[in-house]
C-alpha cells in the first residue's frame, strides 16, 4: 500500500495522515454531494481559506497550491466514482483566469465521464470574497486501479471540515520541502511526510514544484519577463506519468517563448533515485505580475 | 499508410494538404503549408488547425507505437507561444510514456521553409510556436490480422492528398453560427470530418471548441470573432460524434488582469440524445493586445 507498508508518515517524529496532511496544509473542507439520480457519481463541493503563508506574487493563493487543492478534491471525487476499486491521477489540465484572490475559494468537481479504466473530472474555482469571481477551470483525468490493502471505508455523504489554521507559517516552498535556488533546474527533497497513502509523492507536490521551477526558469531565462512583484505560475497542463518513489526529484526546465507578457515553459520532472526516470512532463504558463 | 480507406477523397486532412513523416520508431512530423484560409487575426495559424496537426502526428505515431491495437485521443492540450506564419507549419511528436491502457505523446509545433527546414530568425532557429501534449486510450485490437498495413522502413512518408482548401476553413466544414455569445454553433456530420471510427475528427472537434470560444469571447468583449485569437486549448474527449449535428455551447469565466479571458465548452450530438462529446477549457486574448507583441 505505502513506501513503508505504513498509512502514515512521520513530522518531527509524530505521525502524520497521509490522506490528508498536504489538502490539510492547504486547509482544505470538503463535502459531498451526492446525485438526484443514485446511477451517476457524487458530485464535491470544497473550500480553502488564504492564509498569507500560501499566497504568490500574483496576490491569491499560489497556482501550485490550486493546482494541489483540485489535484486532492478531484482525485477524492473520482475514487469514490470508481469504489470499491481507487485512482491515480495521470493528468491535470488547469486555465487560470484569476491570480488575485480575496478568499477563501469554492470548489466544485463533477465527474464527466467513468469508464472501465478511467475517470475524467472536471473542475471549478470561484472566488467566494469577491463575489464568486471565477478563478480557474480545469479538467483531470485518473486511471482506475487496484486499491490493495487501502482502507477506503467512509461515513457517506463525506463531509471533511476545514483544518484549523497552522500553528506555524510555512512557505509553500518550505512545507514541500523545495530547495532554494534560480535557474532551469529546481530540486525537491523527498520528505516521507508528503508521500500520499499509496506511498509515492503527492501530485500537489509535483504541481508546486512545476510552479516553482518555471517561475525560475523564466526569471532566469530573462529579467524582462517579470513585472512589478515578479511572475506567477498560471496555466499548466501536467501528465504524470510514472509514481515518484525515491526522490530527490529535479524539475528541469525549457523556456519555449515569450509574448505579451506570458512565458511558456515546458516542465520534465525526474525521479533522480529512480535510475533519473521522467516522472512528469508538462507546461506551465508562467505571467508577469 | 491506409486504414480501411481513411480518409476519404473529398476529407478535411486531404483539403489541409498534410504531409506526414514517420521518422523513427516513437516520432514524427506532419506540416501544412501556413495559407489565409487557416489563419486567425493575429496573422498565426487557428490553434484548432495547429490541433489537427498535433493529433495527426499523434495518430501516426499511436498507430505505429500501438500496432496491432488501436486508440481513441483521450485528450489534448495546446499552448500558442507565438504567431505561426510559416511558410510551413510542422508539429513533432515524440513517445512520453506508453502505458498498458493509455499512450501520452508530446508535440513541439514549429515553422519550416519551403524545403523543410527549420525557419531562421536572427541568425538562429526559431522557438517553437507551441507545445501540446495527447493522451490516447488504447484499443486492444478487435482483428489483428486486419487492422493496418504499416510501412516496415523507416522513415516513412505519405501525404493526404488535396491542398485545395479555396476559403475559410470554418466556412468549409462548415460550422453555423447559431448565438455567437453563447458559443452556440452547429456542424452536421459527415465523411468530410471523419475519422477513422466514422466520428467526428479530433481536429475538428478542436477546431469547433476553438470557434465557439473565440464567439463568446469575443462577444463578450465587445467584438466580433475575428477580433480574438485562440491561444490555449484543454480538450478531454468523452465520446464519439457519430449522428450529428454536433453543436457547441460556451461559458465564458472572466477576463485576468492581462486581458486573457477564458471559457469551457461543451460539445453535444444533438442527434444522439443530446450526448456530451466533449469538455474544453479554451482561453485567448483579444487581437489587439497581441499587436507588436514579440513571439
Amino acid at each position: 500500500m505505502t513506501g513503508d507498508g505504513s498509512p502514515t508518515g512521520t513530522e518531527a517524529g509524530s505521525p502524520v495522515d497521509r490522506r490528508r496532511y498536504v489538502s490539510d496544509y492547504f486547509r482544505l473542507e470538503r463535502w459531498e454531494v451526492p446525485p438526484d439520480d443514485a446511477e451517476r457519481p457524487s458530485s464535491f463541493g470544497g473550500r480553502s481559506p488564504l492564509d498569507d503563508h500560501t499566497r504568490g506574487a500574483g496576490g491569491g493563493l499560489r497556482t501550485g497550491g490550486l493546482l494541489t487543492n483540485l489535484d486532492t478534491l478531484g482525485g477524492f471525487t473520482s475514487g469514490l466514482a470508481v469504489l470499491p476499486q481507487w485512482i491515480v491521477t495521470t493528468s491535470l489540465m488547469a486555465t487560470v483566469s484569476e491570480l488575485d484572490h480575496v478568499g477563501p475559494l469554492r470548489y466544485r468537481a463533477d465527474v464527466l465521464r467513468r469508464g472501465r479504466t478511467s475517470v475524467v473530472t472536471a473542475l471549478d474555482v470561484v472566488d467566494e470574497g469577491a463575489g464568486d469571481r471565477h478563478v480557474a477551470a480545469a479538467t483531470m483525468t485518473c486511471a482506475v486501479l487496484d486499491p490493495g490493502a487501502m482502507d477506503l471505508e467512509f461515513t457517506r455523504p463525506v463531509a471533511l471540515p476545514m483544518p484549523p489554521p497552522p500553528t506555524t507559517a510555512r512557505r509553500p516552498e518550505e512545507f514541500f520541502c523545495i530547495q532554494p535556488g534560480h535557474g532551469p533546474v529546481t530540486r525537491l527533497v523527498l520528505d516521507d511526510r508528503l508521500r500520499n497513502p499509496w506511498g509515492i509523492l503527492h501530485g500537489g507536490a509535483v504541481a508546486m514544484l512545476a510552479d516553482e521551477a518555471a517561475c525560475r526558469a523564466a526569471l532566469a531565462h530573462s529579467t524582462g519577463v517579470a513585472g512589478p512583484n515578479g511572475v506567477a505560475a498560471a496555466d499548466a497542463v501536467l501528465h504524470y506519468l510514472r509514481p515518484v518513489k525515491v526522490g530527490p526529484v529535479e524539475a528541469r526546465c525549457r523556456v519555449l517563448g515569450s509574448r505579451a507578457g506570458r512565458t511558456n515553459v515546458r516542465v520534465e520532472i525526474h525521479d533522480v533515485g529512480s535510475d533519473d526516470r521522467i516522472v512528469t512532463v508538462g507546461s506551465v504558463t508562467v505571467l508577469a505580475v | 499508410m491506409t486504414f480501411n480507406e481513411y480518409p476519404p477523397p473529398e476529407h478535411i486532412l486531404g483539403d489541409l494538404g498534410m504531409e506526414a513523416e514517420l521518422t523513427t520508431e516513437t516520432t514524427a512530423r506532419v506540416r501544412t503549408r501556413v495559407t489565409p484560409f487557416v489563419t486567425s487575426a493575429d496573422g498565426g495559424v487557428r490553434s484548432g488547425v495547429l490541433a489537427t496537426l498535433v493529433d495527426i502526428v499523434g495518430g501516426a505515431i499511436a498507430a505505429r507505437v500501438l500496432r496491432p491495437d488501436w486508440m481513441a485521443t483521450a485528450d489534448l492540450a495546446l499552448q500558442l507561444i507565438g504567431p505561426v506564419q510559416g511558410p510551413w507549419v510542422e508539429a513533432r511528436g515524440s513517445v512520453a510514456r506508453r502505458g498498458r491502457t493509455t499512450l501520452v505523446l508530446e508535440a513541439l509545433v514549429v515553422c519550416v521553409e519551403e524545403d523543410g527546414t527549420d525557419t531562421v530568425v536572427d541568425g538562429r532557429t526559431a522557438d517553437p510556436v507551441a507545445w501540446a501534449s495527447m493522451t490516447f486510450s488504447v484499443l486492444p485490437a478487435q482483428n489483428p490480422a486486419s487492422s493496418i498495413q504499416m510501412a516496415t522502413e523507416l522513415p516513412a512518408r505519405w501525404a493526404f492528398d488535396g491542398g485545395n482548401l479555396d476559403r475559410p476553413i470554418l466556412e468549409a466544414l462548415p460550422v453555423h453560427v447559431l448565438d455567437a455569445a453563447a458559443g452556440r454553433l452547429s456542424v452536421e456530420v459527415r465523411p468530410y470530418l471523419y475519422n477513422s471510427f466514422r466520428a467526428v475528427q479530433g481536429g475538428v472537434i478542436a477546431l469547433l471548441a476553438e470557434a465557439s470560444g473565440a464567439e463568446a469571447l469575443a462577444a463578450a468583449h465587445g467584438l466580433d470573432a475575428t477580433g480574438f485569437v485562440v491561444t490555449d486549448l484543454q480538450i478531454a474527449y468523452l465520446a464519439l460524434g457519430r449522428v450529428g449535428p454536433v453543436v457547441t455551447s460556451a461559458r465564458v469565466l472572466g477576463s485576468g488582469p492581462d486581458g486573457r479571458a477564458g471559457a469551457v465548452v461543451e460539445l453535444r450530438d444533438q442527434g444522439a440524445d443530446d450526448r456530451l462529446m466533449t469538455v474544453a477549457n479554451v482561453s485567448g486574448v483579444p487581437a489587439a493586445l497581441l499587436a507588436g507583441a514579440s513571439a
